[in-house]
């Protein structure tokens, strides 16, 4: 059996990156995220930007504000961050099958010991990860170790402790801070003249527990892998839903796509890990004083980037917004089964048949579901009732008629017949007494002075008189 | 030895002259025989684009695809109309070997759409063919149309009037249709690889059979109406066209 590791994921800037991440990195303003301590609010985070100006964590919201005139102070949300973190997991879920949410670290942890044979070595799987996160806008920090703690402390450090050997030796020139401890216990072990990890470590667990309690204790043998440590497991959810607000607000619509392509990859990437594709997606923008939303409908569920994002760009073009947007939410509804198309061995596969569905999504993205229809024929004998606009892709029959006209006027026009000359007829048809539409015609082919070809009739019943009804093309 | 310019010029196997047909071409054959001989690659060419220009519409110009439309939907490939000017008949189409479950219909509500509608569909369609009828394209929409359909091997057929023969086109193919008798003649205004060519003729679907035995017979029922005890004389030709 290969041996456990674990991969643990930090995002320290969790709150921020959920406030900037609707924005290109340049250009960005000065911001920051505010929390309440000790009832005074106060600088958590900030960015780069406001950090360059003297902004800094623990610094009174007023005192940001009178060093940075035009920083925007966001307060932050322990439920946006809890959701975001859920997103995370399902992100994250393509490489692990056990994933762990610490919600109140805002931590994942991933057991990728199982992994290695697909993935490669924890090293390149981390930065794989590492890269992909930063793409959607969310920074990680992340370590790898064979305990769940210790891989959180190693990703403070951003280091890759070798599961081979023991973990005490490997962390114990750690300072004292990188190990989690209260705010009693920090000043308590520094008082008594301990720096590093391994002193801590050295001391006997007895007279240790009676001075840290138990629970410290237990903590530094869960870290070295002395004390078992099971983690629940992360469940897919079975929706999706994810929001990205923009502090500054968009005018322009078409600066709503970089965005959305984050919000797209994000989806994407949830619907890999998860095996699953959708079929219904929205979007729900609020501007200043309203909402407006976008319902897109795939012919076929699909996980395609791709495909999606060049469909939103379809809806994009017809939608106007007086307002700028300040909040983007995407949502799928239901997540579906995905299954996945048979792609062809050998290249040149132009024989093969074509799926339409793409092409179907993409067409009706900007003319409505009506605009595209396919034809199908209906058993009956006057000729305005024997076609119907149908579903494309549904099977249709109809009685082959090579000798009638190719092109069928929608409505039959009233016509002069003193203008054509008769080459056959007629035909007649008489039909229809049962449902109340009934008709009598004769219907004959003739030619205009121009020299086209076409389909006349003669109409006894219900109104009598000549009308056009196709034309021999 | 020969040393004459001409036979100098034979001894040259790449060099294309004016009085060869470029066979290499991807084609799908037209179903008229006298035309495909006209045609470079027997037929009409995959990956490019072809004009046809009725002198009226109803010249035999939709007709006149039936047999490549055939063979197109008969391998899963799809066809796609892009605003007709009017409704395909199924039962005619169908009666002319079209696969109606590979035709696809767009309507559209400008022609900017109709042009964008036509390029969307060759790039999702991979080998099929579109039908479009556009209303005074520019020389650059048709272009990337062309590159489109290269790119694509999908074919693209444009209806338009016959006043756009005197307009230039990137088109690799353009035929005039002019209706006579029982069919029409084709005039080949453009064609790449090959030289153009006119009058020639083309077969039409005859008449219905059950309508064919009666033809001598079809004078204007003006002079013999059908049923006489539905006459009425003054109603006969009543209404302007529309």
């Amino acid at each position: 059996m290969a041996t456990e590791l674990w991969l643990a994921l930090q995002f320290p800037h969790l709150a921020l990156d959920l406030l900037c991440r609707g924005q290109r990195p340049r250009g960005r303003a000065p911001m920051a995220v505010s929390a309440t301590v000790a009832r005074r609010p106060s600088i958590v985070d900030c960015n780069p930007v406001a950090a360059r100006a003297g902004v800094r964590p623990g610094l009174p919201v007023a005192a940001a504000q009178a060093l940075v005139a035009d920083l925007q102070v966001h307060p932050c949300e322990p439920a946006a961050e809890a959701a975001a973190l859920q997103r995370l997991a399902a992100f994250a879920y393509r490489y692990s099958s056990r994933v762990t949410v610490l919600a109140a670290h805002c931590t994942l942890l991933l057991e990728i010991g199982a992994s290695r044979r697909l993935f490669g070595p924890a090293e390149a799987l981390t930065q794989r990860l590492v890269l992909e996160l930063q793409r959607l806008g969310y920074h990680a920090r992340a370590g790898t170790a064979a305990s769940p703690e210790a891989a959180q402390l190693a990703a403070r450090h951003g280091r890759h402790l070798d599961p081979g050997r023991p973990i005490g030796p490997q962390v114990c020139e750690l300072p004292l801070t990188s190990l989690r401890l209260d705010s009693a216990q920090g000043p308590t072990l520094e008082n008594m003249g301990f720096r590093t990890v391994g002193e801590v470590m050295r001391l006997p667990r007895k007279a240790l527990a009676r001075r840290l309690g138990t629970e410290f204790v237990d903590y530094l043998d869960r870290l070295t892998g002395a004390r078992p440590d099971p983690q629940t497991s992360w469940r897919p959810p079975e929706r999706f839903e994810s929001a990205l607000d923009l502090p500054t607000g968009l005018h322009n619509v078409q600066a709503l796509l970089f965005p959305l392509r984050r919000l797209f990859s994000e989806l994407c990437g949830v619907l890999r890990a998860l095996d699953r594709a959708v079929q219904e997606v929205s979007i729900h923008l609020r501007l200043a004083h309203d909402e407006t939303s976008i319902r897109m409908g795939l012919q076929q569920p699909s996980r395609c980037e791709e495909h999606l994002q060049r469909l939103v760009r379809e809806h994009l073009e017809r939608l106007r917004v007086r307002a700028p947007v300040r909040r983007i939410t995407l949502c799928a509804p239901t997540l579906l089964p995905y299954a996945a198309r048979q792609g062809a061995l050998w290249r040149g596969g132009e024989d093969r048949p074509v799926s339409i569905d793409s092409l179907l999504d993409r067409l009706r993205a900007r003319l409505g579901r009506d605009g595209v229809s396919a034809l199908a024929g209906i058993e009956d004998h006057r000729p305005e009732r024997s076609w119907a606009a149908r579903e494309p892709g549904t099977h249709a029959a109809c009685t082959p008629r090579p000798y009638r006209p190719a092109w069928l006027l929608e409505h039959a026009q009233r016509c002069r017949i003193e203008d054509f000359r008769f080459i056959c007829g007629p035909e007649r048809i008489e039909t229809g007494w049962w449902d109340g539409q009934d008709c009598r015609r004769d219907y004959f082919v003739v030619r205009d002075r121009a020299g086209s070809l076409l389909w006349v009739f003669r109409e006894y019943k219900p109104r009598r008189g000549w009308y056009l009804h196709g034309l021999f093309a | 030895m020969d040393t004459s310019l001409p036979a100098a010029v034979r001894s040259i196997p790449d060099l294309w002259r004016g009085h060869q047909v470029m066979h290499d071409v991807a084609a799908l054959p037209t179903g008229q025989p006298a035309l495909d001989r006209r045609l470079p690659g027997h037929g009409w060419p995959m990956g490019a684009l072809t004009e046809l220009l009725p002198q009226v519409p109803g010249s035999g110009e939709f007709s006149l695809l039936f047999p490549a439309l055939a063979r197109l939907t008969a391998q899963a490939r799809w066809v796609v109309l892009v605003d007709p000017p009017w409704v395909p008949y199924p039962p005619a189409l169908h009666g002319n070997g079209v696969d109606l479950a590979h035709l696809l219909l767009v309507r559209t509500s400008s022609a900017a759409e109709s042009l964008w509608a036509c390029e969307q569909a060759l790039h999702g369609l991979q080998g099929g063919a579109v039908l479009a009828w556009p209303d005074q394209p520019s020389f650059t929409r048709l272009r990337r149309l062309q590159l489109a359909a290269r790119s694509t091997h999908a074919a693209v057929f444009l209806f338009r009037p016959p006043e756009a023969a005197a307009i230039a086109s990137p088109a690799e193919l353009r035929l005039r249709l002019v209706a006579s008798g029982d069919g029409s003649h084709v005039t080949v205004l453009k064609c790449r690889g090959a030289r153009p060519a006119g009058q020639i003729p083309i077969r039409r679907t005859p008449p219905a059979p059950t309508m064919l035995h009666r033809a001598d017979a079809a004078t204007p029922p003006t002079h013999r109406p059908p049923r006489t005890d539905d006459t009425a004389p003054g109603r006969r030709a009543a209404g302007p066209v529309h």
